[in-house]
């Protein structure tokens, strides 16, 4: 019988791998779609939008597992937790709030394998799941992957609902509604030697003409916008890159270009505040924390989870050992 | 246990104390200052506890916010989320059943009203509860009786900024519901004396007088306090002679004549009661030896003095026969021999004794082994009393203050000399304890009332006025004889009486003046608020409830000024 453990080991051990969300893979870029020829910045235009909708996740491992199987030998994993959800900003009445907060718990298992997971506590429910190879960025790729996917379905929901959104990361949408991914770094080199000094003439509240991404699995529309003339930074200071899908057409991914253009640089944190700034928009960097509340105390969690499963293995057959533990938990 | 209304709950990120708690505001109610709260806390074993508290402060944040700049993010431009939270310190004032437990965090918080009201301030637990003010929740806040009359604790101390602190006032009200409320005085009420200065303006001199501004306002709140806004109906009133108004004995005041009675001491009477002493009040006449002069010259002037046939009051000076001449002596005066009808004419028989005018030796028997420049300084302040207060001794019938006329004997004092002040305020107290003192009875009970207590008990300094003050302060709560004492500065009043005081009340206070120790009673947040009270409210303290409590007076039911006086029939008659 296969027995489950929690390292003792912290759990951001061995984590660093690289999840970075933007495609590498050099994808046919056409510069042509909005302004053919040569470019120049275009100014970002308010368009009175009354509610813009921020949405974010985080993700955060809360323990590292091993499943000691005495056939196929020790099999990892890990137990996370992640919760998305958006910042709504209601321009005219001046007021943010937080909304759609959601918070999941996973634990994912390498080698395809299945567990009944002990039930933790009233509020640490934790989903069994597997990935069926043995790599421990598998592991990993799977969970942040799930988030990703609720951060995709809850922009979806809001915007259909008619609710304009920003997105963190790159968008992962083909249906023409209005979300806006927004991109804080710069990995890949989108436009040509001749089109790249443009970026250092975008003011703030000024933006690139749009271009498209044509990648693999599906188009974007892509552009540069300054968010801050930050004094002492390079042309790229304070540069973000936003995504918009094609199915818009370059008429209305053109009027969210012009909204982001306007919109986004009064949204931009400060330098002497966030060591991100600007791109870290005040928004985004709120509801992260507010996020992040929300998961819990990492330690009081790693705590509980360490004795679910050692209350599971102790009374194996898993049966009933779950009040008293969620009792003790509280 | 009907109208409860939950205001919030005990904050749950910061430790909760048997001394305080914070609560978290509800997002559709408040609390202010001084709200009585209640919080009920299951406690293992014990069951349920209530835990009684008052509001000491209320605060407000942003929660969300790290940065001070992020106020702008978040109430300007709105880019930033947060939370507004309200909440309030509270400061435990009892645990009911008593069983020294903290509040539970997340606890509910109700207001208290109604018998938790009455548990949060120990009414229930007061021997004999006194309304002395109005709530910030326009009831009445209470004070237990059983610790001013003496039973438990005597005296009220009053302390605060002239002008603005309305001691005087609050020292009226808290009469008016003394004398008001006989059935909560209980026994204390019959034949209860309160004699009153006035040491300034003749605010005082109204009092049996109906005030013209008394507004519906004010009425309420008196029928708060179940007392009829009238005005107080029993009063007497008394002033100094008028200066060099000849054989006519006319008050001197200003804005009120008829009803005011003019009092004087005859010599006999100055001589009796040993008077003599109350003209050296002067912190400084403690230093050298002039109260052994004075002490030996009252001896001298008790033995010598003799009545004197067909001038009532006034007295010669004869040498006594062994044992002392007989108190029904009679003396018919020789030709040359000086009546003493007036200070003037004491001051001059002692100086024959003291500092004969031909340079011989001064008599022994009067003046002792002293120096002759103590005896000088004697003289001397005996010539300054004359002129600042010999028209307060004159012979004739007797004018003496009588306290049973009324039961508020007011006697005014505000034109008279500082020294003269001294010496009526003096004679009058002596009066009131020696007569308790002779009794030995705690009843009936004699209230007074004496503003500018610095002036008469100063910290520094000895004066028989002081260690009389000293006295009453200590032996006065078994006697009978309850001290009202109003001060600007308590830490210049003599300790011993402040300290004796059970029920200590301030106005505003000046800022420095609230950090001093004498008023240690009152908690950091209301001596913070001491220098923001406006006029018409008071911080009270008393030994039966842990916590100060904030409490308001109506507008007067009696006139304070002339112009305030109304007409006593209707003066919009026909109009």
């Amino acid at each position: 019988m296969a027995e489950l453990y929690v390292e003792g080991w912290s759990p951001e051990y061995g984590a660093a791998v690289d999840l970075s969300d933007e495609r590498v893979a050099a994808s046919p870029i056409d510069t042509s779609v909005e302004v053919d020829g040569l470019w120049s910045p275009m100014n970002g235009h308010d368009d009175d939008i009354e509610t813009v909708a921020f949405v974010d996740g985080i993700r955060r491992i809360d323990a590292r597992l091993t499943l000691d199987d005495p056939v196929a030998g020790p099999v990892a994993g890990i137990c996370g937790s992640f919760a998305v959800g958006a910042t709504i900003w209601d321009r005219k009445a001046r007021r943010s709030v937080y909304a759609h907060q959601q918070v999941h718990r996973m634990a994912v298992l390498a080698s395809g394998s299945h567990i009944d997971f002990p039930i933790v506590g009233q509020a640490l429910d934790y989903r069994a799941e597997s990935v069926a190879t043995d790599d421990p960025a598998a592991l990993l790729a799977h969970f942040h992957g799930a988030m990703r996917r609720a951060e995709a379905a809850l922009s979806a929901r809001l915007a259909a609902s008619g609710t304009f959104v920003i997105a963190d990361g790159p968008i992962n949408e083909l249906r023409a509604q209005p979300i806006v991914g927004y991109i804080k770094s710069h990995r890949v080199t989108y436009l040509g030697s001749d089109l790249m000094p443009v970026i250092g003439r975008v003011r703030a509240g000024q933006r690139t003409p749009i271009f498209l991404i044509d990648g693999a699995q599906f188009a974007r529309y892509s552009w540069y916008v300054r968010l801050a003339d930050l004094a002492g930074g390079h042309s790229w200071t304070g540069i973000v890159r936003c995504e918009a899908p094609t199915a818009l057409g370059i008429d209305a991914a053109a009027r969210l270009a012009d909204r982001t253009a306007a919109l986004l640089p009064l949204t931009a944190s400060e330098p002497h505040i966030d060591p991100r700034a600007p791109q870290n928009l005040v928004p985004i960097a709120a509801l992260e924390r507010h996020l992040r509340r929300r998961l819990g105390d990492q330690a009081l969690v790693y705590r509980s989870l360490q004795a679910a499963v050692a209350e599971s293995r102790a009374t194996l057959p898993a049966a009933e050992f779950a009040t008293e533990s969620a009792s003790e938990i509280r | 246990m009907s109208e409860q209304q939950a205001v919030g709950r005990v904050l749950g990120t910061q430790h909760t104390s048997t001394q305080e708690f914070r609560v978290v505001l509800d997002d559709d109610n408040y609390l202010q200052l001084d709200d009585l709260v209640v919080v009920r806390t299951q406690v293992p074993k014990a069951g349920e506890v209530r835990t009684y508290g008052v509001v000491t402060e209320s605060e407000g944040i942003f929660e969300g916010a790290s940065f001070e700049s992020d106020t702008f993010r978040i109430a300007e431009d709105g880019i930033l989320p947060a939370e507004k939270v309200r909440s309030a310190q509270v400061a435990v004032t009892r645990v009911d059943p008593e069983l020294w437990v903290a509040a539970d965090p997340g606890e509910t918080v109700y207001r208290a009203s109604g018998d938790e009201r009455s548990k949060a301030l120990y009414v229930d637990e007061m021997g004999r509860p006194l309304p002395v003010g109005i709530g910030r929740d326009t009831k009445p806040m209470f004070a237990d009786l059983d610790f001013f009359d003496g039973r438990k604790g005597g005296h009220m101390s009053i302390s605060g900024i002239s002008g603005v602190a309305t001691k005087t006032s609050f020292a009226l009200f808290f009469l008016r519901m003394l004398s008001a409320r006989p059935e909560i005085l209980g026994e204390g009420a019959a034949n209860l004396r309160i004699l009153v200065f006035n040491v300034k303006g003749e605010d005082l001199l109204w009092l049996d007088k109906p005030n013209r501004f008394l507004d519906d306002e004010a009425r309420d709140a008196w029928a708060t306090l179940g007392v009829d806004p009238v005005p107080f109906p029993s009063v007497s009133f008394w002033a100094p002679p008028r200066r060099r108004s000849g054989d006519v004995v006319v008050p001197d005041t200003g804005g009120r004549q008829e009803g005011v009675d003019a009092f004087t001491w005859t010599p006999r009477e100055f001589i009796d009661e040993g008077l003599l002493r109350f003209l050296f009040t002067d912190a400084s006449d403690s230093r050298n030896q002039l109260s052994f002069v004075e002490e030996r010259v009252r001896t001298q002037l008790n033995r010598w003095a003799v009545d004197v046939a067909g001038q009532p009051g006034a007295v010669v000076l004869r040498e006594p026969p062994p044992g002392g001449w007989p108190r029904s002596e009679l003396a018919t005066v020789a030709s040359g021999e000086r009546v003493i009808m007036s200070l003037a004419d004491l001051v001059d028989a002692l100086e024959e004794f003291l500092e004969p005018v031909d340079g011989d030796e001064p008599d022994r028997a009067w003046s002792g082994r002293t120096q002759a420049g103590t005896i000088s300084a004697f003289m001397r302040r005996l010539y300054a009393a004359q002129s600042r207060l010999g028209h307060l001794i004159r012979a004739g019938d007797s004018r003496r203050i009588d306290r049973r006329q009324a039961q508020i004997t007011v006697v005014g004092i505000q034109s008279l000399h500082d020294l003269a002040q001294r010496f009526v305020v003096g004679a009058m107290l002596q009066e009131t304890f020696e007569e308790k003192e002779q009794t030995g009875q705690r009843l009936p009970l004699s209230v007074v009332v004496l503003d500018e207590l610095n002036k008469y008990a100063p910290r520094e300094g000895q004066s028989p006025l002081k260690e009389m003050l000293i006295d009453i302060a200590q032996r006065g709560r078994s006697l009978g004889v309850l001290l009202v004492g109003a001060q600007q500065t308590a830490s210049r009043v003599a300790p011993e009486v402040i300290e004796n005081a059970a029920i200590r009340v301030t106005g505003r206070l000046d800022a420095a003046e609230a950090q001093r120790p004498e008023y240690g009673w009152m908690l950091p947040s209301t001596r913070a608020r001491a220098r923001l009270l406006k006029p018409g409210t008071m911080v009270l303290s008393q030994p039966a409830i842990p916590v100060p409590l904030v409490v308001t007076f109506p507008f007067p039911s009696w006139a304070t000024r002339r112009e305030e006086v109304a007409d006593e029939g209707d003066t919009f008659d026909g109009i």
